[in-house]
């Protein structure tokens, strides 16, 4: 038993706890504290909102974000979170440390899903190719462990070669520490902006190139490169391939995107390789893991090595059809000379179909003019050579050599079991060489075909007329003629690209580009490839693009027709029109962000009165966040009264509404300071209180609808299976309204009976700080009913421009960001409808009486609220 | 905020001396410090009321800057500023007790309006404990 004693000495240690000794200076500055507490909890849940919202627009939109955005805002929306817990601690000591733990699961999982790293296959950091084959693309890259495939399985003719692996990659970034540097020189960038991304770019190639190689790195490399001498000749020439690891990915080619680097000196084996290992952020592959939402982390740079061979002629071969799948035949594509100028698009090769069912038969030939070869220098490097004398027009390679290629085509496509995309040569030696062998990325078979599209009338002037379907599809644009690099920082979006070469670099302005047309180049180059994937037309070889299309002139481009017309040509548009693939969808960033949002967005803790509106069920910081909030709300009203400090506790409005406000003043929200427990109107200072009681007052409430026979049935079932929602006012609040405000700010937290509403508002003198938000979740009626009202609601809201989203039957709307008299009448509204939708769900269920109220509330409104 | 007394850290002197230039620009007494060990040394000989600090830097790096200038000065606000977010380093500046976790590229604007929140904090909490202390007094 605790004495007399012991019970005054308790009495006073819980008045001392609660404030009873304190001087109105100390209560002052208390509440002070909490109240600035308050405002930076509210401040942060707007940003926690805004975070949220933003990520779920990249999602939905699929635009192109990478990594860098998802652990910035991953980041952002956890301090804010964070901070939003330290002030709920602040305003009620102590009293919500659980939440810290809760948060700290929470973190957690989400640093799992970002800091997720790929394995890469560990061990050695250079393989001879002949110890490579298909299943080490986990460490060699898909190129290289294809070439080892061909070499050692299907035993065709590939150089001699080797290949420094993923491993030895991550050893180099890791010894000099890079990846930091360079996830630090990506954030700070917005990579659409292409002046800065070709900045930041430059900036980390030469942090890459300027680092050193490890000891052991050079030393393995070095010892490879002898046993190729070994093989071959003394001081042989090599050409130094990138593989990069993550390029088999389905519907991903990487074409282009990576360099590779041709007749390479032994003395600059070790700079070529970093050189290669650079290229990994040159802008046009940043641009192109950012639209294909690769992570950055996931891709390692594997690089090939092999003897360097002197092409007679080279090219590109396909062992389908890629624009028609069921066309059986082997398309080969073949240039003098090195294939490089078939991948760069400089030269249009000569093109040779030949059939696969019945061997042997040419079906077409077209040879064109090629006026260029590369080839190599005896030293080091290659060199473009201008074609003269018959040379140029000869095909390029014999009808019994298409053939023979043609047969190994149908090889690889058998041995790897899907058509192949294959890079060959021919040597000074005769030797037909297989330089690289991918999956053949098909053309999109589902639009229209080229005859159904060019059967359509055209009246516009043709400006430009045949060459190469590169990519397909229809476009339209001011033409953009690019030359130089300085041409594509300035290239505008929404314009047709217009250039000499179909050079791989221009893919970096693609994702602006609404086609490509280029004089020279064939379906087979790396940008004809990246086109495809972006889904944008191209034309390539047309021959005098750039002479015949004038510079900022509105174009159309009809890439199956081969037709390019002056102006906007509205029937091929319309006919071609099709959705835009996505392509960050399924992507490895893009599901990132999907599986962080996982932990974020999803709201759980939707009724404050339910039983699980406790820190240990939020499972989410959407969670966390509504908790606080209504928390932090409740924590401030009860200050005054846990205080008996009379300047903030709450006073009850006086006026002719026949229910009970109740406001407490956080700072300057009345006009004089209150003796007493209730206020007048006229001493109300606060905006955006005023505002809100415009809506509630200026038109008055004819009580509740006549319910029809269902809809009373249905409150009536409610009522039998959940005692809570007792419409006859046995509510834990009863009616009772809370004003919480200051000058600029308010808080309004109704019930009216089982309904449920929070309106809070800043309206301050910067727009870009103000806001208004509506929280509403009405109990009574049967589900379809009480949905039936949020979308009365709903339908109300967004035609005062508000964000409505409705979650089962809690309504959330918002409006941010404008100046004080757009809120003020939005907040006449939002009071209007806090009476006027009162028990609406009763009629919901009658299409009519629901048209008539949305009629009488849109005209009442009309009456007072002018927007 | 006239009075309101600034130290930047970073180690990027184009950066922080441009910065600089902005914040007196808008009437703030303003100090620069190129790293931590620099930085905790101007705290003795100057009191601030709010530390814009780089998260990586050279030698004393953001977060062991920020432990001993919390050590020193804990009503002092601190706001980390960092171009390679990461949630697992952004909360433990929090636990460690900055004020805020900022992602470069930082809108000064929003950085003023940071700081002065800061400043406000730490106004806050210095009348609190001054009043603790009255009541000290009184008993």
């Amino acid at each position: 038993m605790v004495g007399l004693t012991g019970f005054i000495k308790n009495f006073f240690k819980r008045a001392d706890k609660l404030g009873l000794q304190e001087s109105p200076e100390a209560l002052r500055s208390m509440f002070k504290a909490r109240y600035w507490s308050f405002k930076a909890l509210l401040d942060d849940n707007n940003k926690v909102l805004q975070i949220m919202s933003d990520m779920e627009h990249a999602l939905r939109e699929s635009l192109g974000f990478g990594m860098a955005f998802i652990r910035a805002n991953c980041t952002a929306i956890s301090v804010n979170v964070y901070k939003i817990i330290q002030n709920m601690n602040e305003i009620a000591p102590n009293r919500y440390n659980a939440l810290y733990d809760v948060f700290a699961e929470i973190e957690k999982r989400l640093n799992e899903i970002l800091e997720k790293r790929k394995e890469f296959g560990g061990g050695k950091w250079a393989l001879p190719l002949e110890a490579v084959n298909k299943e080490m693309a986990d460490q060699v890259g898909s190129k290289m462990a294809n070439l080892g495939e061909i070499m050692n399985r299907v035993n065709l003719p590939v150089p001699e070669g080797f290949v420094i692996t993923a491993s030895a990659y991550e050893l180099f970034i890791e010894h000099n520490n890079l990846q930091e540097e360079i996830n630090r020189q990506i954030q700070t960038v917005d990579l659409e902006d292409l002046e800065m991304l070709h900045e930041v770019s430059a900036n980390i190639q030469q942090i890459i190139i300027q680092s050193p190689l490890p000891d052991e790195l050079e030393e393995a490399i070095l010892s490879a490169y002898r046993r190729l001498e070994e093989k071959t000749e003394k001081g042989i020439n090599v050409s130094s391939r990138s593989s990069a690891l993550g390029e088999d990915a389905e519907n991903a080619s990487f074409a282009g995107q990576y360099r590779s680097v041709l007749n390479v000196n032994q003395e600059f084996l070790a700079h070529t390789y970093k050189e290669i290992l650079a290229s990994k952020y040159s802008p046009q592959a940043m641009t192109y893991r950012l639209n294909m939402g690769f992570r950055d982390e996931d891709i390692a740079m594997s690089v090939g090595c092999m003897a360097m061979v002197e092409a007679v002629s080279s090219g590109v071969m396909y062992s389908r059809d890629p624009g028609n799948i069921r066309n059986n035949v082997v398309l080969v594509n073949a240039v003098w000379g090195l294939a490089k100028s078939v991948v760069d698009g400089t030269v249009s090769p000569d093109l040779f179909v030949i059939s696969k069912e019945s061997p042997g038969q040419i079906l077409k030939k077209e040879i064109h003019r090629k006026d260029q070869k590369f080839v190599c220098f005896p030293e080091e490097g290659v060199c473009r050579m201008t074609l003269v004398g018959d040379e140029k027009d000869d095909p390029a390679i014999k009808d019994d050599e298409a053939l023979f290629l043609a047969g190994l085509a149908a090889r690889l496509e058998d041995h790897y079991g899907r058509p192949q995309d294959i890079e060959w040569s021919i040597g000074k030696d005769g030797v037909v060489r297989i330089l690289q062998s991918r999956p053949l990325r098909q053309l999109d078979t589902e639009s229209k075909t080229v005859k159904e599209v060019a059967d359509l009338k055209v009246e516009q002037p043709v400006i430009l007329e045949g060459g190469v379907t590169a990519s397909r599809g229809v476009a339209c644009g001011p033409a953009f003629l690019v030359d130089t690099t300085v041409d594509a920082l300035q290239f505008p979006s929404g314009a047709v690209l217009v250039t000499k070469h179909s050079l791989p670099q221009w893919a970096a302005i693609l994702r602006r580009a609404v086609a490509v047309i280029a004089d020279r180049g064939g379906v087979a180059g790396h940008l004809a490839t990246v086109s495809r994937e972006f889904n944008i037309p191209a034309l390539f070889d047309t021959l005098e693009a750039t002479r015949k299309i004038e510079n900022g002139t509105i174009i159309t481009v009809d890439a199956d027709g081969q037709k390019v017309y002056a102006g906007q040509v509205e029937s091929l548009l319309k006919e071609a029109r099709a959705e835009k693939a996505s392509l960050m969808k399924g992507s490895p960033v893009y599901n990132t962000l999907e599986k962080v949002l996982e932990h974020i967005v999803p709201l759980n803790l939707t009724d404050p009165d339910g039983n699980n509106f406790r820190p240990k069920w939020c499972r989410t910081y959407h969670d966390i966040t509504r908790f606080c909030h209504e928390r932090a709300v409740k924590e401030m009203f009860s200050f005054g009264k846990d205080h008996h400090f009379l300047e903030r506790s709450s006073k009850q409005l006086v006026c002719e509404v026949p229910m009970q406000w109740w406001i407490i003043d956080l700072e300057d929200g009345f006009k004089e300071s209150v003796e007493g427990d209730t206020v007048k109107l006229e001493n109300i200072a606060s905006i955006p209180m005023l505002a809100l009681w415009e809506g509630v007052t200026t038109i008055p409430w004819e009580g509740p609808p006549p319910v029809d026979k269902k809809g009373f049935f249905s409150i009536m079932l409610q009522s039998t299976m959940d005692p809570s929602l007792e419409p006859t006012g046995k509510c834990r609040y009863a009616d009772k309204n809370y004003f919480m405000i200051s000058r600029h700010f308010c808080n309004l937290t109704s019930r009216f009976g089982y309904h449920f509403s929070t309106v809070e508002a800043f309206l301050g003198e910067n727009p870009k700080t103000n806001y208004v938000s509506f929280n509403f979740k009405g109990g009574g009626a049967d589900y379809t009913r009480r949905v039936g009202r949020l979308k009365f609601i709903e339908h109300i809201l967004k035609k005062f421009d508000f964000r409505v989203e409705i979650n089962e039957d809690c309504i959330m709307a918002r409006l941010e960001g404008y100046d004080q008299n757009f809120l003020v009448e939005r907040l006449k509204v939002l009071g209007y409808l806090s009476i006027h939708t009162r028990q609406l769900d009763m009629i919901m269920g009658n299409n009519a009486t629901r048209n008539y109220y949305i009629n009488k509330m849109l005209n009442d409104i009309d009456s007072f609220v002018s927007v | 905020m006239e009075e309101l007394k600034v130290l930047v850290v970073d180690d990027e002197d184009d950066f922080r001396e441009t910065f600089l230039k902005r914040l007196q620009k808008r009437n703030l007494d303003v100090s620069g410090a190129e790293s931590g060990e620099k930085a905790l040394e101007l705290l003795d000989e100057k009191p601030f009321d709010v530390v814009i600090l780089d998260v990586k830097m050279p030698g004393m790096d953001g977060v062991e800057t920020l432990r001993e200038m919390k050590r020193k000065r804990p009503l002092m606000e601190v706001i980390m500023l960092t171009a390679h977010a990461s949630v697992e380093s952004g909360i433990e500046g929090m636990k460690l007790g900055a004020f805020d976790y900022i992602m470069k590229p930082a809108d000064i604007d929003e950085l003023m309006d940071k700081m002065r929140q800061a400043y406000e904090k730490k106004s806050i909490h210095e009348e609190k404990i001054r009043q603790a202390k009255i009541k000290e007094l009184r008993k």
